[in-house]
């Protein structure tokens, strides 16, 4: 929607649970760790660090169950709980490539909507690829809200 | 309860039969005439409306007589309504977005 360069990818999904919990499971590291997990293959992510301030990191190490680990850095350039996060995002598999994600919560009735866009992706394999893990992952935090 | 509106107004001879019915009442024999179908296919799908009792028959005699129960598709309007807030909620949140990027330049 916004980063005119590199190929993009749009996920909407509904949480059953307030915007400030879907928004509080994006920026809270003992909560990203259960859920930053692509498919199956991968276990608990073993680190997370958040400091939540326009221009402070946020960091997530995720790791394969063969032990094999990516990890993930960004820098957050907008936060409004629990309304919008935008951060930068760069997998340290594809340091050269600095992404954006852009998260938006509107709440409804006791559950929550969520539209992320994630943009300024280097390749289309690369894309399609974070297509399916982001999928994974929120397939997770859905897990995570339900108990 | 609105899944089952939902299946019943899945097929377009069957919504063509509710578009029929807000009209008023009217016979299994008018329906089938009307839309030209023959009266076992009329059936079924007239059986399927009634499953989700989105469609009530009177039977008086051998005039088997088809109303439409409106409220069996209030629920499935409400449904389309609160996705149709949630999404307006979301757009209003990107909007904002979009109008401050804007006025940063």
């Amino acid at each position: 929607m916004i980063e005119q360069s590199g190929q993009m990818l749009r996920i909407e999904r509904t949480f059953s649970a307030s915007a400030e919990e879907v928004f509080d499971a994006w920026t809270s590291p003992e909560v990203m760790r259960r859920w930053f997990r692509p498919t199956p293959d991968w276990g608990e992510a073993p680190e997370a660090e958040v400091d939540l301030r326009v221009g402070g990191k946020v960091r997530v190490v995720m790791r394969r169950r063969d032990g094999s680990e990516v990890e993930a850095q960004g820098e957050y350039t907008l936060i409004d709980r629990p309304r919008r996060l935008v951060t930068t995002w760069t997998f340290g598999d594809d340091p050269s490539n600095e992404q954006l994600i852009e998260l938006f919560f509107a709440e409804s009735e006791g559950a929550t909507t969520v539209l992320m866009v994630n943009s300024g992706i280097s390749t289309r394999d690369r894309r399609d690829a974070q297509d399916e893990g982001w999928r994974g992952c929120l397939d997770e935090l859905e897990r995570v809200f339900a108990g | 309860m609105a899944n089952d509106a939902f299946r019943a107004l899945a097929h377009p001879l069957r919504r063509d039969i509710v578009e029929r019915l807000s009209g008023g009442v009217a016979t299994v024999g008018e329906v089938s005439r009307e839309f030209d179908v023959s009266k076992p296919t009329i059936s079924r799908h007239l059986k399927t409306l009634e499953e989700a009792r989105v469609v009530t028959r009177v039977i008086d005699g051998r005039t088997h007589r088809l109303a439409l129960r409106p409220e069996a598709l209030a629920e499935a309007s409400d449904w389309i309504e609160s996705q149709r807030q949630r999404w307006e909620r979301l757009f209003d949140v990107v909007g904002e977005y979009l109008e401050e990027r804007k006025e940063r330049g």
